[in-house]
């Protein structure tokens, strides 16, 4: 039943009329704003660390903003992604979400739905680990991130689209400080992979 | 061909400095390129001076290539990136530093915009002979990527149209020789006279000039001294501005946001950063013999800034990197867009998220009068005062001050009336 909805939902997607066919409409006009999800990966780097943490998490992002011209857009963006099963060192079995809100430029180069995207922003980190089987500590950091990415709107109707999108997110979120653990100067780079709908 | 010229900047620094100057770290292949990729970012320990200006300028190499190939401000800002990004992943043996992809990027971007400008101002189609060369000549140390692709075009004596970054409109250029009386300038050492060299230059008037393309307006200040050598360079251009009330009236008001590049080292004190800010430029003119004054209010947001600490505890390095926000102000008495009395604050906030745990507030204020005594020669008297406090813990706080007064011997040369 699942296959059969997604096979229906890309089916839909590329049956969907091809943004060349028409050819002088701006790709977004006026207010916009995405949202959508999708599988992420993490991978957390440290001062003084001699290897880096690798997981994966759910991502979900929304994006809201305006038109400079019918190529480049201006907007917000905020970000994050989760992970419920993330840990320093193998045994770990806590939690963490990373994200960022970022001043995003979106920049469709031609008339097809390509587009491309880079962004610089607030980034924070939540990191949290069990200190016993009923309690965990938690450390939040606060820092600076950049994101770059790439997707593509697909046409569903004049006002709506679906969007996909890749995109790497790195941010800089600070010193982990917990009981049990300190880790420095963390780097934590999350990579996405996410299908989105568009109202432009 | 300008992805073709970051590439061919990559490989011929990696080159030099792998066959030259014998640099292990510059003996990259696959197998360094495949380590770099798979673990990813991290923070080095070099020098302050290396990546907040040394990174900045290198960045300016690779927007430079962009610009000197035909494209405009925004088009060359992914090559910045993209040459940086590149760089620290297949150019060095070392793992990919997120403080150099940060200064190289945006500082490049800043940097290189205003030596484009500046070079384009200092060149001139028009001009023949000698006089032609030598200007080629002396644009090249600022936009050397700029000089080598019109020299390989055959436009170093090629007679045609200047390109419109070639005249600024309104513009000042004051050049300033003299005394700075420093206490803890040299670290510890109470109060010192040191020898000083002050260049400012204005391109363009952010409150008469109509917002045109980024950094069609920008200000630079070059401090060196005789102790410490290159002190300041800080950078100021305009990416957008709107006017906020009728350009016919008087009084003017025009908000704007700036791309700010901030250098400041010497022996005592290490501050820096990249930052975006937007505020309002005024000027209320004040009878009719160009005289007015002028104010400007800021908030801005340090995309990332790096400060001296001792308590950073990252090898060699002795200062932290860190986010931050902050405001500046401003008020003047100008004549035709040449500044006489200057008073003005400005106060930072940078969070470390590299070094030390640490906030640290820096405060820097001050007043600045340019006293003519001819045509164009002047008196340059200033007092300013630079106070930080660090917080490293609820109980271990560093507080410093370091009072300053300079003393020069100005020379002004300034453009058309604004």
């Amino acid at each position: 039943m699942t296959r059969a909805v997604w096979v229906s939902a890309f089916l839909a997607l590329v049956a969907a009329p091809a943004p060349a066919q028409r050819p002088h409409r701006p790709h977004r006009s006026g207010l916009w704003g995405e949202f959508g999800g999708g599988p992420g990966r993490l991978r957390v780097a440290c001062s003084g660390c001699n290897s880096v943490v690798l997981s994966s998490g759910s991502t979900s992002y929304i994006r809201i903003g305006g038109t400079v011209s019918d190529h480049v857009l201006i907007g917000v963006e905020a970000f994050s992604l989760l992970d419920r099963g993330f840990g320093f060192v193998s045994g770990d079995s806590g939690s963490t979400e990373n994200g960022t809100i970022a001043l995003i430029v979106i920049w469709f180069p031609g008339r097809t739905g390509l587009f491309v995207k880079g962004g610089v922003g607030l980034a924070g980190g939540q990191f949290t680990l069990p200190s016993s089987p009923t309690t965990a500590d938690t450390s939040n950091g606060l820092g600076t991130g950049m994101t770059f990415g790439a997707g593509w709107d697909w046409s569903i109707s004049r006002r709506f689209a679906f969007t996909v999108n890749v995109a790497a997110y790195v941010t800089a979120v600070g010193d982990v400080v917990l009981p049990s653990r300190r880790v420095d100067d963390v780097i934590a780079t999350m990579y996405q992979g996410s299908i989105g709908f568009s109202f432009r | 061909m300008a992805v073709a010229q970051v590439v061919g900047i990559n490989t011929f620094v990696n080159r030099v400095d792998a066959l030259v100057f014998q640099g292990t770290w510059a003996r990259s292949g696959t197998r360094a390129w495949s380590r770099n990729l798979r673990l990813g970012w991290e923070w080095d320990e070099d020098a302050f001076t290396t990546n907040m200006f040394a990174h900045p300028y290198h960045g300016g190499l690779y927007f430079n290539a962009g610009r000197s190939n035909g494209l405009d401000y925004f088009e060359a800002v992914p090559l910045a990136f993209f040459g940086s990004w590149s760089w620290e992943n297949f150019g060095e043996t070392y793992r990919p530093s997120l403080n150099d992809w940060f200064m190289t990027s945006f500082g490049g971007i800043a940097l290189g915009e205003v030596f484009h400008r500046v070079s384009s101002t200092i060149r001139n189609n028009r001009s023949r002979g000698r006089s032609r060369t030598l200007k080629e000549l002396a644009a090249l140390p600022f936009d050397p990527i700029g000089g080598f692709n019109r020299l390989v075009r055959g436009e170093w004596k090629a007679i045609g149209p200047n390109p419109p970054e070639h005249d600024p409109g309104a513009y000042m250029l004051r050049l300033g020789a003299g005394v700075r009386y420093a206490r803890q300038l040299v670290a510890d050492s109470g109060l010192n006279s040191i020898g000083a060299f002050q260049l400012d230059f204005l391109y363009g008037d952010q409150v008469a000039q109509e917002y045109r393309a980024p950094f069609d307006v920008f200000g630079v200040r070059l401090i060196l001294s005789s102790n410490g050598g290159f002190n300041v360079l800080r950078a100021s251009g305009r990416l957008y501005a709107t006017d906020l009330n009728d350009r016919a009236k008087r009084a003017r008001h025009v908000l704007a946001v700036n791309q700010r590049y901030d250098y400041m080292k010497n022996r005592a004190q290490s501050v820096g950063g990249q930052s975006v800010e937007i505020g309002i430029n005024s000027r209320w003119p004040i009878g009719n013999n160009g005289y007015g004054i002028r104010t400007a209010i800021f908030g801005d947001a340090i995309l990332l800034g790096a400060i001296d600490a001792p308590a950073t505890g990252l090898g060699e390095r002795n200062y932290d990197f860190g986010p931050g926000v902050g405001a500046r102000w401003e008020f003047g008495v100008d004549r035709n867009g040449a500044r006489f009395v200057r008073v003005f604050g400005q106060l930072e906030y940078i969070h470390a998220v590299s070094g030390a745990a640490a906030d640290h507030t820096v405060d820097f204020s001050g007043i600045e009068a340019n006293i003519p005594i001819g045509r164009s020669l002047g008196l340059s008297a200033s007092s300013t005062v630079f106070h930080r406090n660090s917080r490293y813990s609820p109980t271990l706080k560093d507080v410093r001050d370091y009072p300053e007064a300079r003393l020069l011997l100005i020379w002004t040369k300034a453009g058309p009336k604004p």
